[in-house]
């Protein structure tokens, strides 16, 4: 437990909506070890992203604590880096300079020299040398995607929070995506919190899966993935033991989509 | 934006509503005390206005204020109807509204409440400058909403009611009738202003009645009293104009309110 | 139950062997391409104008309506006698003087209202009381303060603009993604960092198009307010011509308004795809 990165103890987080309160997430707890992976999967609206955003500081738990590095998460985390599935790049900057947007400003201020080389360094990492000079909006919704990784990866942020990141990408570009995390991931030795909708995405790609329960989200079931790495990620979903952790996960998984959407 | 969600309260609500009242009671009483203790020729003061709107009322204000009024609706009487029938035509007529639509918009680039004087050298003193005036100015803003409207009826949605053997009849009435209504309603919105603003151009060059004519009246006597009570009744003229539409598209739009 | 389909609006192929259709055909064709249409549109300004130069006199007074050349020899005339400079530079200075101060002022009450939220709730009710105020109700204010002169003038363009562009910043604020400013907050920018980065680029798109819109708006307001009391300008052109019934001295002033109103948001378009060219 002292090992662990990320502590959730207990965490429960309410809103307000027109003076109603509305549970989003009821009392979770989790721990997540530097370097794993890990799943959350879950019907939406359940507070996976609300644990994304809490781990990040940029909502406060309702209740419970929420430790990073055994600190209480206050203010903002500088120590992650957070991909969401909607495109945020800057459509005024180019590639080049959207991805050295972290190195401007003034916590990781880099002298130009040497952020033109990082810079230089990512851009061959993600495979998208030739395209320096181009604005998003030339740019197609994969190359946008290694754009924001990219940019997440440049201040070399020992966490990345990733919220469906390639949700809406086809399915064949997806599994280039998974490739490239995974290759990344692994190279940087970078904790990852990854929440999908898609359970086999979620398997293929992680340490442990976390299957949520519909609001107000509670954790159902926590699975290890002892498929070993590395992993071909074109081809595991046609191995025995992927399809047997797919149907445990999804018996657990069904019955709470189903939930959902009697709502 | 900026901070970290807030999640306002009736606390905060509270808050801003006592620091308006503040502002307000601020502001009043700092322009009473400058008029009363150090000079009301220029500014008046708020009691000196107040009473000035409470004699007015008693004594003729309501045929001013009908007036601006019947000046506005008489105007969008012919030009909501003309504009928006222009704009469901041309919307589905392609051919021809790639002709005439450039036209139109370059028609709409003059300035059209400069033209008052024409209207006046026409039509001379009365309403009826005014309300042809605000009726042009309300006709090309229909115009150019339903239009623009008519364009966008989903194909894949009248297709679909087609499939499910919508009549000619029932698309009209399920489908397009309730798209018109909102494309009038987002067109009133803006023309609404507009016709008030025309409306009052027009009595302040030439008229004989009305909320223009008495600032006007005011001004040329150089009564600041006057001038600042009809600048006053025209403010709460405006937004009980703007306020009607939004009462009006929160009751007949209540599917889209909801949707949001 | 019978369905009824509705007409097609894209051409249909007239059936074989009908005479009529052809030519029907070739006119569809020719006006849906754009030179078609260009000559289409020439025909019916040139058939409008022949009709407003011929008719006039037979059928309405020429009085009321004047015709083309009346209204071109009235501008001509004004050219010769050098009024049209001195009134043109009167307009122009109050509309650009106006303009300027007024969109300054109201991109900074914009960004000041939209970066603190409670200011921007608390002003509320008064910036709407404010903005459903016919502006021209302020111009015998102006004129009382400020004199006859192109003062006043000034003062009734800077505060239309001042509001239209007031609006738009805070449209601007209000719209813009969430995502760009959270993206840098997590990156670890702090306030002030992505105000300079994420806000202040990002509302450009929103500020050009107030600034567009709001040409317009400052030659109008500053035509308005020589019509209502002054003494120079393309208003007072169009007043005095309206005193002497001459109504083509009042369509002559509108005319030279249009050009310039139409000059003006055109350069200000131009300069707006150049700032923002990353907008392909």
């Amino acid at each position: 437990m002292s090992s662990a990165l990320i502590t959730l103890d207990n965490i429960a987080k309410s809103f307000w909506r027109d003076d109603r309160a509305i549970t989003a997430l009821s009392p979770v707890s989790l721990s997540i070890q530097r370097e794993e992976f890990v799943a959350l999967v879950g019907p939406s609206g359940c507070g996976k992203s609300t644990i994304l955003n809490m781990v990040a500081g940029l909502l406060q738990p309702t209740d419970g604590r929420l430790l990073y590095e055994g600190k209480v998460v206050g203010d903002l985390n500088r120590r992650v880096g957070y991909m969401t599935q909607k495109d945020t790049l800057l459509p005024w900057r180019t590639v080049t300079d959207n991805i050295g947007s972290p190195l401007e400003l003034a916590c990781h201020k880099t002298p130009k020299a040497e952020r033109e080389e990082r810079i230089r360094q990512m851009i061959e990492l993600v495979g998208l040398k030739g395209f320096e000079k181009h604005y998003p909006g030339e740019l197609s919704g994969g190359m946008r995607r290694r754009v924001a990784l990219a940019r997440m990866l440049i201040y070399d942020p020992e966490t990345l929070l990733m919220d469906e990141p390639f949700g809406a990408l086809d399915a064949q570009l997806k599994l280039v995506m998974h490739d490239e995390i995974q290759r990344i991931v692994g190279l940087g030795r970078k904790t990852v919190l990854f929440v999908t909708h898609d359970l086999g995405e979620a398997i293929a790609l992680a340490d442990r899966v976390v299957v949520f329960s519909s609001r107000p989200g509670r954790i159902k079931a926590v699975r290890a993935v002892d498929l070993p790495r590395p992993r071909d990620v074109f081809r595991i979903r046609f191995t025995p033991r992927f399809t047997e952790l797919h149907e445990e996960l999804w018996d657990e998984l069904k019955d709470e989509v189903r939930k959902g959407t009697d709502a | 934006m900026l901070g970290t969600a807030s999640e306002a309260g009736s606390y905060e609500r509270r808050a801003v509503l006592l620091w308006r009242y503040c502002l307000l009671a601020v502001l009043l009483c700092g322009w009473e005390a400058y008029g009363r203790f150090v000079d009301e020729t220029w500014f008046s003061r708020p009691s000196l206005i107040f009473a000035r709107i409470v004699t007015w009322a008693g004594d003729g204000l309501a045929v001013h204020v009908a007036t601006t009024l019947a000046e506005m609706a008489g105007g969008l009487a012919i030009g909501v109807p003309l504009g928006t029938l222009l704009g469901l035509v041309l919307g589905r007529l392609p051919l021809l509204a790639g002709i005439v639509r450039p036209i139109i918009l370059g028609l709409y680039s003059v300035p059209l409440v400069t033209l008052a004087p024409l209207f006046i050298f026409w039509f001379g003193l009365g309403l009826m400058p005014k309300i042809i005036l605000v009726a042009i100015v309300t006709f090309f803003l229909l115009f150019f909403t339903t239009f623009s409207g008519a364009q966008t009826i989903d194909r894949d949605l009248i297709d679909n009611y087609r499939l499910l053997g919508a009549t000619r009849a029932e698309l009209v009435r399920k489908l397009i009738a309730p798209a018109c209504l909102a494309w009038i309603l987002s067109g009133m919105k803006i023309a609404l202003p507009y016709s008030l603003i025309a409306a009052v151009v027009g009595e302040m060059l030439l008229a004989r009645a009305g909320l223009g004519y008495l600032l006007m009246n005011a001004s040329q006597q150089i009564d600041m009293t006057g001038m600042f009570a009809a600048l006053f009744i025209l403010m709460l003229v405006g937004v009980a104009v703007g306020e009607s539409v939004n009462w009006v598209e929160r009751r007949a739009m209540r599917w889209r309110v909801l949707s949001n | 139950m019978t369905t009824q389909p509705l007409k097609r609006e894209h051409t249909t192929l007239a059936p074989a062997g009908s005479q009529s259709s052809t030519v029907a055909q070739w006119l569809r064709r020719t006006l849906a391409r754009p030179t078609g249409r260009f000559i289409a549109q020439i025909a019916i300004i040139g058939i409008f104008l022949a009709f407003w130069e011929l008719g006039s006199g037979p059928i309405l007074p020429r009085v009321w309506v004047s015709t083309p050349s009346a209204i071109f020899a009235r501008i001509v005339f004004w050219i010769k006698d050098g009024s049209l400079w001195v009134h043109l530079a009167a307009t122009v200075t109050a509309a650009a003087s106006g303009y300027i101060i007024g969109s300054m002022g109201g991109i900074a009450t914009g960004l000041l209202l939209g970066l603190s939220p409670r200011l921007e709730r608390i002003s509320g009710p008064f910036v709407i009381a404010l903005y459903s105020l016919p502006k021209v109700a302020l111009a015998p204010f102006f004129v009382i303060f400020l004199g006859i002169g192109v003062e006043s003038k000034i003062a009734l363009v800077a505060v239309t603009v001042y509001f239209l562009l007031l609006y738009n910043t805070l449209d601007g604020l209000h719209d813009l993604e969430r995502g760009w400013a959270d993206a840098y907050r997590i990156m670890g920018a702090n306030k002030p960092e992505i105000v300079r980065n994420v806000l202040l680029p990002g509302i450009m798109p929103w500020i050009f198009s107030g600034l567009r819109i709001a040409v317009r708006y400052a030659f109008t307001a500053a035509v308005l307010g020589e019509l209502i009391a002054g003494n120079e300008g393309i208003g007072f052109l169009i007043e005095s011509s309206a005193g002497n019934f001459n109504s083509s001295g009042i369509f002559a002033g509108v005319f030279i308004l249009v050009i310039c109103s139409v000059t003006a948001t055109q350069l200000i378009t131009r300069t707006e795809k150049a700032v923002l060219h990353w907008r392909n």
